[in-house]
């Protein structure tokens, strides 16, 4: 094949808006990368050093990555069998919890928060008795902690549903389920052992993009009052100048490092089911 | 001893009927086929015996023990199905143990059966592949042997040759039919394809619209059905209205050619028409003219089929296909040719009223 033909078979205009999106996502990430090592061109880690000696930095990140531990856990527990009972036995209702799944795109986090606030600061009694079921949740950290996980999978539920919802599409739920009836498998048995690691990677996927919302998420976390990783991330942008730079590309980092781990646990999985 | 018991089992969808009153007994080993076209409710009655659906009236046995309203993984049946099923996430040996595992059985109970199991279907060599790595038939002989690891009273199959390619169907049908009889299992099997049917089944219910058309033995349900929809539907058949000419001597005229039949004709009166059925493998070219019916005809096509060669005759006014074994040294006769062909009194089936098939 001679050089004129190879040019012509050359993908060219693919390449080029390959390298234009590359460079529209790569150049600002590298821009805050050279930002964040240009405080002291003797020490270009300072940035990453201060941020990562100040004691506030742990203590949010830690405290908000146990609250997306805890969110992924909880949402997985009550969106896999919703959706799996959605896809089983009443298809039928999927439009509706669709529509549901997308109220968090239009209800602001804000509406929630005071949402939240204003029912659950207040001692919860039992109806026409005067029996205290329990003191307002605002007022002691474990309560507040359970309303901002609460609050929390609302805001992830559309990514949560949507990838689980997805994953289920991949396999035949209903002849998988039935095969492991027939074998005797009861319901618990079936979605630990069937479903669920059928689903793996898109629940994966669901879950990395809940710790980025709980990880970067303000709104909630400011209000409520808890010393949440985004309120420092805010507080900090306002107050200092090259260390915001060096937490924005450690978040990156993070993100990238879930993401390579998301396909290092999914590879064959994802292949298996492609299979199916 | 009745093994599997249905008793005016019946179950509606809304305003649809998609089983009518189905009653069947099967023995403890027998190879049973729900056979019919798409919509009859072979399925729906299969998936009433696995639990799936639970049946409007009417009620199942297995042992004698009621299991009508037993969920599904309480039955204790191996069920098949036509997508395989199986766990993508499992291994062969892991889809096999599945059952066991729930059963929660001891490790080298598992790990043995699941041996004996793969060495019955010859996958030993398979036990680590994943599902994805192996093809539709190994899928299926997979599928077989985790149901039939269980131990199961019954052993369900839905369709399971229907994805597989015709060498691999013929192939897998006798492999499943000598499991079968191995272990000794009742088995029930639904399929559309009479060949399968035929070729695996101890009896066969032919169901039609909801309900049994006939259940007999495949020698039975061939050469003797007992209506137009079971004829029709089980091997080529040649139908054609005929005019009882002696009702006592059985004898009957299609098109004023007349014709014999060893029939009862119970009811019917000399004048009356019915519906006559004559398989195409019945008909031969009358060299020997021994048998009771010698006809006139006058060849008008000519089909080769391989091993079989179709040949369409005229008799009177009505068509018949005859079906003659492939013989490369005998010279076949040319369309247009007049000819005789015979066929005996045993062969002309009466399927009923004539104004009964309107259609």
């Amino acid at each position: 094949m001679n050089l004129a033909a190879r040019l012509r078979k050359f993908p060219f205009w693919s390449w080029f808006w390959f390298l234009v999106g590359t460079l529209y996502f790569v150049l600002p990430l590298l821009a805050t990368f050279e930002f964040s090592i240009s405080w002291d061109p003797a020490d270009p880690l300072k940035a990453y050093l201060r941020v990562f000696e100040d004691n506030d930095f742990w203590e949010t990140f830690i405290y908000s990555n146990l609250l997306a531990l805890a969110t992924i856990i909880v949402n997985t527990i009550l969106i896999v069998p919703t959706a799996y009972w959605i896809r089983l036995r009443v298809p039928e209702a999927r439009r509706i919890v669709e529509f549901i799944t997308l109220l968090p795109f239009v209800v602001p986090a804000i509406i929630l928060v005071f949402g939240l606030i204003g029912l659950y600061s207040a001692p919860f009694r039992v109806p026409f008795t005067g029996i205290t079921l329990f003191q307002p949740l605002t007022t002691f950290s474990f309560g507040t902690n359970v309303l901002i996980v609460a609050g929390y999978m609302v805001l992830a539920m559309p990514y949560m549903y949507r990838s689980v919802d997805t994953g289920l599409r991949t396999v035949d739920v209903r002849t998988l389920t039935e095969a492991a009836q027939s074998l005797g498998a009861n319901w618990f048995t079936i979605i630990t052992k069937v479903i669920l690691p059928n689903v793996r990677a898109a629940l994966l996927s669901g879950a990395l993009l809940t710790f980025a919302i709980v990880v970067g998420e303000v709104t909630l976390a400011s209000f409520l009052g808890v010393d949440a990783f985004g309120p420092y991330l805010f507080l900090l942008g306002q107050h200092r100048a090259y260390e915001p730079a060096a937490l924005s590309f450690f978040s990156f980092l993070l993100t990238w490092v879930a993401m390579g781990l998301i396909q290092l646990f999914t590879g064959g999985q994802g292949q298996a089911a492609g299979a199916h | 001893m009745t093994h599997l018991s249905l008793t005016s089992v019946s179950k509606r969808f809304g305003e649809f009927v998609a089983v009518r009153d189905f009653n069947l007994d099967v023995k403890q080993g027998e190879f049973v086929s729900f056979l019919g076209p798409s919509g009859c409710g072979k399925t729906t009655t299969l998936r009433m015996i696995a639990g799936f659906e639970n049946p409007t009236s009417g009620s199942i046995r297995i042992h004698g023990q009621d299991i009508t309203q037993r969920p599904p993984n309480q039955r204790h049946v191996g069920m098949v199905f036509q997508s395989y099923a199986l766990f993508p996430n499992m291994t062969v040996a892991d889809n096999v143990a599945f059952g066991l595992r729930v059963r929660k059985e001891k490790d080298a109970a598992i790990k043995q059966r699941v041996d004996e199991m793969l060495g019955i279907i010859n996958m030993r060599e398979k036990a680590n592949s994943y599902p994805y790595q192996l093809s539709g038939g190994q899928m299926q002989r997979v599928a077989l042997a985790r149901a039939l690891a269980i131990r199961p009273e019954v052993l369900l199959l839905d369709e399971p040759l229907s994805a597989l390619d015709a060498k691999i169907r013929v192939s897998l049908r006798a492999e499943i039919r000598s499991i079968q009889q191995k272990l000794g299992i009742t088995t029930i099997y639904v399929t559309h394809d009479q060949e399968e049917a035929l070729s695996l089944s101890d009896r066969i219910v032919v169901m039609n619209v909801g309900e049994m058309d006939q259940v007999g033995t495949p020698f039975e349900i061939y050469n003797f059905p007992k209506t137009k929809f079971v004829a029709n539907f089980v091997g080529t058949l040649n139908t054609a209205v005929a005019e009882i000419t002696d009702p006592s001597d059985g004898k009957l005229s299609v098109d004023g050619v007349p014709l014999l039949t060893a029939e009862k004709m119970e009811g019917l009166q000399k004048g009356d028409q019915v519906m006559i059925a004559i398989r195409p493998e019945r008909f031969s070219f009358a060299e020997e003219q021994k048998k009771a019916n010698v006809v006139d005809c006058r060849i008008e096509n000519i089909t080769f089929l391989g091993a079989v060669v179709r040949i369409q005759v005229l008799i009177g006014n009505t068509k018949f296909n005859m079906d003659t074994f492939n013989n490369p040294f005998l010279e076949l006769p040319k369309i247009g040719d007049m000819d005789k062909v015979t066929f005996s009194k045993e062969a002309v089936l009466i399927l009923g009223q004539a104004n009964g098939y309107a259609n």
